[in-house]
């Protein structure tokens, strides 16, 4: 496992550093529109009603967008994670932690490729 | 052709006796002084997974049908979901603000005979990039546009 992760580190890694970079652009918005205005009241709920977020979504754009904006966090999360863990509990835990991190980002990232299918 | 080199290619066979003094932390690790941002730094790695988790909800629900959706909604609207996707946006603004700070320090002095642009160019792309993406988003999803 250990030879594994060294060996996906440079994919791991680019999937970081887009999760960072593309991420944040994209969950800004996100968060601040369906995660606190709409809730809010402070942007109609009309906005994103089934009919309307559905035509938005199953676009070939909406797809890669949606796409974008559930994995590329989860792989962010996932790996500073991971650092946190070492940074505060050395090497010991990683051979369980890492897996178990890299593992849930990818299982995520499958399901949002399923999900955006569906679409 | 070539294949990737091994990990391990370069480690001695037998590992030589260490003549540095073992790794010790900082006092002031990790929450004191400078460590302190590059903690919560780290730290906002649990907002990201639990918002990425979270949107794959939304998306998953928006593929099942009007009323997975309306009920998805419903649940957005709880005062605990309401308050994670604050403190989650602030966590994100915190960490933008951090990257595109970071970001042109961070850039090679040359790739070949190609030069970066400088440091204050590349943070204000960075910026305009973000304002733009957010606001694009923002103005799409809150229905201002198309």
């Amino acid at each position: 496992m250990k030879e594994l992760l060294l060996r996906l580190e440079p994919v791991i890694w680019l999937l970081f550093g887009q999760g960072i970079m593309i991420g944040t652009m994209l969950l800004t918005a996100w968060l601040a529109v369906v995660g606190v205005g709409i809730p809010l009241g402070i942007v109609s709920a009309d906005a994103l009603t089934y009919e309307r977020a559905f035509s938005l979504g199953s676009t070939l754009i909406g797809r890669l967008v949606l796409f974008a904006l559930v994995a590329l966090p989860l792989w962010k999360g996932a790996h500073h994670m991971r650092h946190a863990s070492l940074d505060l509990g050395g090497l010991e835990r990683d051979p369980i932690v890492a897996p178990l991190l890299y593992g849930v980002a990818a299982l995520g990232s499958l399901l949002a490729l399923v999900a955006v299918i569906r679409l | 052709m070539a294949r990737p080199a091994h990990p391990h290619a370069m480690a001695p066979s037998v590992p030589g006796r260490t003549r540095t003094a073992p790794p010790q932390l900082p006092p002031q690790f990790p929450l004191s002084g400078r460590y302190l941002p590059y903690t919560l730094f780290g730290a906002t790695g649990i907002l990201y997974l639990l918002a990425g988790l979270v949107a794959l909800r939304v998306v998953w629900a928006l593929g099942s049908g009007p009323a997975a959706w309306q009920s998805t909604q419903q649940q957005l609207a709880h005062p605990l979901y309401v308050l994670f996707h604050a403190l989650t946006l602030a966590a994100v603004i915190f960490v933008g603000v951090r990257f595109f700070r970071l970001f042109p320090k961070a850039q090679p002095a040359k790739i070949g005979p190609a030069k970066p642009p400088p440091a204050p160019v590349l943070t204000a792309m960075l910026y305009g990039a973000w304002i733009a993406v957010s606001g694009g988003l923002a103005l799409v999803l809150a229905g201002g546009i198309f």
